[in-house]
């Protein structure tokens, strides 16, 4: 006769029949077959069957459910004994996850970040202070509760076991990725932040102002990077109106110095409202005719002889466009200041933002392009190079990429900047996949990029639409592609078929979290669908659900390590074997197919991404170094090297390396960068440097960037290759320098603003 | 840290600031970095320009 049981906690508590014959009952009903009378028979059964087993013992939980199982079977309630042992299953995940999340928030709450790689999976949160700890410990709550009931059974083991990464699987019941602020739309009539409503911008220092705020204000509705498509486009508009009101002042002083009188500002206004009544507005190139007609306005209403009116204009004119430059300059700086000092994500990160820009010809675009490259080049105030936003310079040839083209100068600047502060990256209007799309005088058609890759252009959703402006990627999961040609043990043909089953997986599992970021309605993305940031939008109203807009996004399935892919499969990579890179095209064009093929089937935008993920590619590595062993060119690194690229540790010139990845790009349409590493003295040769951009340009790269290595010293504030000694003041890292010295060297480099990088 | 105007040195302790781009974003410091991402750093090989 069983008289107690014992928990699974330990506990040893009373047996009660009824509880097992309630457990089955419930079982039952879930799958249909059974009645009371039977769920009483089986937990009879179920009792002399313990009985015999355990005799006077009291049995542990586990065996008692054991034996439901069992007799479930015996009495043929077979789908009974399924439901309930998926029951069971479901309830352990549970349990597991809630013990390895009470261990993650004690690693999270007491340990040190140096000590503690999962502190520091994202290395823009600083884990050691108070509000970067809770927004661990929430992310931590928020995966396990996900993984316990969001995912499906098979999708969770995938993720567990490291055949998948589910990107941002803290945000996966919450929201989605990132997008394309359009600022001009936004701006228009002005907008609202949640937290107060802000008129529509007046001059550049606003127009700046307000993109920092749109981006932060976005960054709270979104996880992923939040940009700027058009910012020399939008701030464009922000320079021509502090033009014309600079125009008017400078203007108005100068009629009445010249005619030693006060008030004179309507007057003034008056003449140029007049002019501007049929020149159309005045700008920093007014149309033909502009200044002469408004020299005769200014004539009739003062009486200004006509040249000395032409000469003051052309004086207001010269005054002004200075003032605008000046204006320009310091509203680029603030802004690039803004986005490295601001935050939000509970005030725990700044926002991941990037701005794209440069081909623009208007003069005020111009100036916009100019002056934030030089607030980029000058640095923060002690000249350190900014970390955000990240720039990216849109290269189009006919308009900056030849010498004549209208901005090739600014392309050359870019090119300077960049060799100088690993800013700005270089984004290729003309590679066939994105020049498809481009149609002049459409801004909105030129490609962009935002956070660290991610592109938006092409949409099976609604062709007519194949923008980049007010869209962006929904979410996104990589395939671990080396654990299956580990798996594969060198079968092709297996490989290729576990391949096919895992995209299936991974879309499947996508259009699963679609649903969850479909179901939202307008207000849970107050800024994002409130204020009409992303397409289409501004059409529902604040209860509306947000499924149909959402479908202008991207569903994305991306991958690492193909360099160890190939090594794995035919034991050579792509840089290596002229072969492999037929075979690497092979696999990447399969999966690019498939991405297509799934966008006709559902009318939605699947795309493929070269997932830059280092960090994750040490969590693949170290399990299937585990599995499989260390496998040289496979498993033997701490990493798995990203997407696409040739390994970071393979010896080969810049020219081989961007020929190799090339063609990657145009298969992986949801995002692709590739990297060319320089040592410091080529990257101050801006020649050297353009010519490595050009090649990018030539073979067809969608989006590159060089690295070099930047140094800088906080106690001399120089900034360059700094190997065991500073080439500045010549001390070793941690070193002091002597007073005179410092006296010495603030007279040889006045420029550097100040000798205080420590405080 | 404070710079006491009487000492006649300046900077003892203070290291040089090193910037990298990981994983498409820039970092002052390799510090709060995961251990993956700090090998692939170290790993990287320059890339000459000789066509
Ligand atoms: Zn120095």
């Amino acid at each position: 006769m069983i008289q107690m049981i014992i928990k699974r906690d330990g506990r040893v508590v009373p047996y009660d029949r009824e509880k097992i014959a309630l457990a089955v009952l419930r079982a039952m009903r879930a799958s249909g077959e059974g009645t009371v009378a039977d769920a009483a028979r089986v937990a009879e059964a179920v009792e002399s069957a313990l009985e015999s087993r355990c005799g006077a013992e009291p049995p542990q939980i586990e065996v008692i459910q054991d034996m439901v199982e069992q007799e479930l079977m015996h009495h043929e309630f077979t789908n009974t004994a399924k439901s309930y042992i998926i029951y069971r299953a479901t309830r352990t995940r549970a349990r597991e996850s809630r013990t390895t999340l009470m261990k993650t928030i004690d690693e999270i709450a007491s340990k040190d970040a140096k000590l503690s790689d999962l502190k520091r999976e994202n290395g823009n949160i600083d884990g050691d202070t108070a509000m970067g700890a809770m927004l661990q410990i929430g992310a931590a709550g928020a995966k396990a509760y996900n993984e316990a009931y969001l995912l499906r059974p098979e999708h969770a083991k995938a993720q567990r076991e490291g055949d998948i990464h589910i990107h941002d699987f803290d945000f996966y019941a919450l929201t989605t990725t990132c997008t394309q602020i359009d600022i001009i739309r936004l701006f228009k009539d002005g907008f609202s932040t949640g937290h107060g409503f802000l008129r529509e911008p007046q001059s550049i220092q606003s127009y700046a102002a307000l993109a920092a705020i749109a981006i932060q204000s976005n960054q709270n509705d979104q996880h992923g990077g939040q940009s700027i498509p058009n910012f020399d486009y939008g701030m464009a508009l922000g320079v021509g109106k502090t033009f014309r009101s600079q125009f008017r002042k400078k203007l108005t002083d100068v009629v009445e110095d010249h005619l030693d009188e006060d008030n004179l500002a309507d007057a003034v206004a008056e003449a140029i409202e007049k002019t501007e009544a049929s020149f159309g507005p005045n700008a920093l190139e007014p149309t033909e005719g502009f200044d002469a007609s408004l020299a005769s306005h200014l004539y009739d209403s003062l009486c200004i002889e006509a040249d000395v009116a032409a000469h003051l204009v052309a004086r207001a004119r010269r005054r002004a466009e200075d003032q605008t430059e000046r204006d320009t300059y310091q509203a680029m700086e603030g802004f690039v200041h803004n986005l490295n000092t601001m935050h939000s994500r509970a005030g725990a990160q700044t926002p991941f933002s990037s701005i794209n820009y440069g081909t623009d010809t208007t003069p005020e675009g111009r100036m916009v392009i100019r002056n934030v490259l030089l607030a980029l080049d000058a640095g923060l105030g002690h000249g350190e190079t900014c970390i955000f936003p990240i720039h990216i310079f849109k290269v189009k040839e006919g308009v900056n990429y030849n010498e004549g083209d209208p901005n090739y100068d600014l392309f050359r600047l870019s090119c300077k900047v960049s060799a100088k502060r690993l800013f700005p990256n270089y984004v290729f209007l003309d590679s066939p996949y994105n020049l498809k799309y481009y149609v002049p005088g459409r801004p909105e058609t030129e490609v962009a990029t935002m956070g660290c890759r991610t592109r938006v252009l092409g949409n099976v959703y609604d062709p007519e639409q194949e923008i980049s402006y007010s869209r962006g990627n929904l979410s996104f999961t990589s395939i671990n592609l080396p654990r299956l040609a580990l798996e594969a043990k060198g079968d092709e043909a297996r490989f290729l078929k576990m391949l096919d089953d895992m995209l299936e997986l991974v879309a499947q599992q996508l259009l699963d979290r679609f649903e969850i970021q479909a179901k939202k309605r307008v207000y849970n993305y107050p800024f994002l669908m409130g204020q009409g940031v992303w397409l289409d939008s501004d059409k529902l109203g604040p209860y509306d659900e947000v499924r149909e807009v959402l479908k202008h996004g991207t569903l994305s399935i991306g991958f690492i390590g193909l360099a160890e892919t190939l090594t794995a499969l035919y034991g050579k990579n792509h840089a290596e074997d002229p072969a492999m890179q037929e075979k690497g095209l092979e696999i990447i064009g399969r999966m690019r197919k498939f991405c297509d093929d799934k966008s006709q089937a559902m009318k939605m935008n699947f795309t493929l991404l070269a997932t830059p993920a280092e960090g994750l590619s040490g969590r693949f590595t170290r399990m299937d170094r585990q599995r499989y062993g260390r496998i040289p060119g496979v498993t033997d690194r701490e990493y798995y090297t990203n997407s696409f690229h040739v390994p970071v540790w393979y010896p080969i010139s810049a020219y081989e390396k961007i020929h190799i990845e090339a063609p990657y790009h145009a298969l992986c349409n949801a995002g692709h960068i590739s990297y060319v590493e320089l040592d410091g003295d080529t990257a101050k040769n801006v020649e050297a440097f353009e010519q490595i951009v050009r090649c990018m340009h030539d073979e067809g790269i969608g989006y590159g960037s060089i690295n070099h290595p930047v140094d800088r010293d906080p106690i001399c504030g120089y900034v360059g290759v700094i190997g065991d000694t500073c080439p500045r003041c010549g001390r070793k890292e941690g070193e002091a320098v002597s007073e005179e010295r410092m006296q010495e060297l603030i007279k040889k480099f006045p420029q550097i603003k100040a000798f205080v990088g420590i405080e | 840290m404070t710079v006491d105007s009487k000492q006649s040195k300046m900077g003892a302790g203070v290291g040089f600031e090193r910037i990298r781009r990981i994983t498409g974003y820039l970092v002052g410091t390799m510090d709060k970095w995961n251990d993956a991402k700090k090998a692939e750093e170290r790993d990287r090989v320059k890339h000459s320009i000789a066509k």
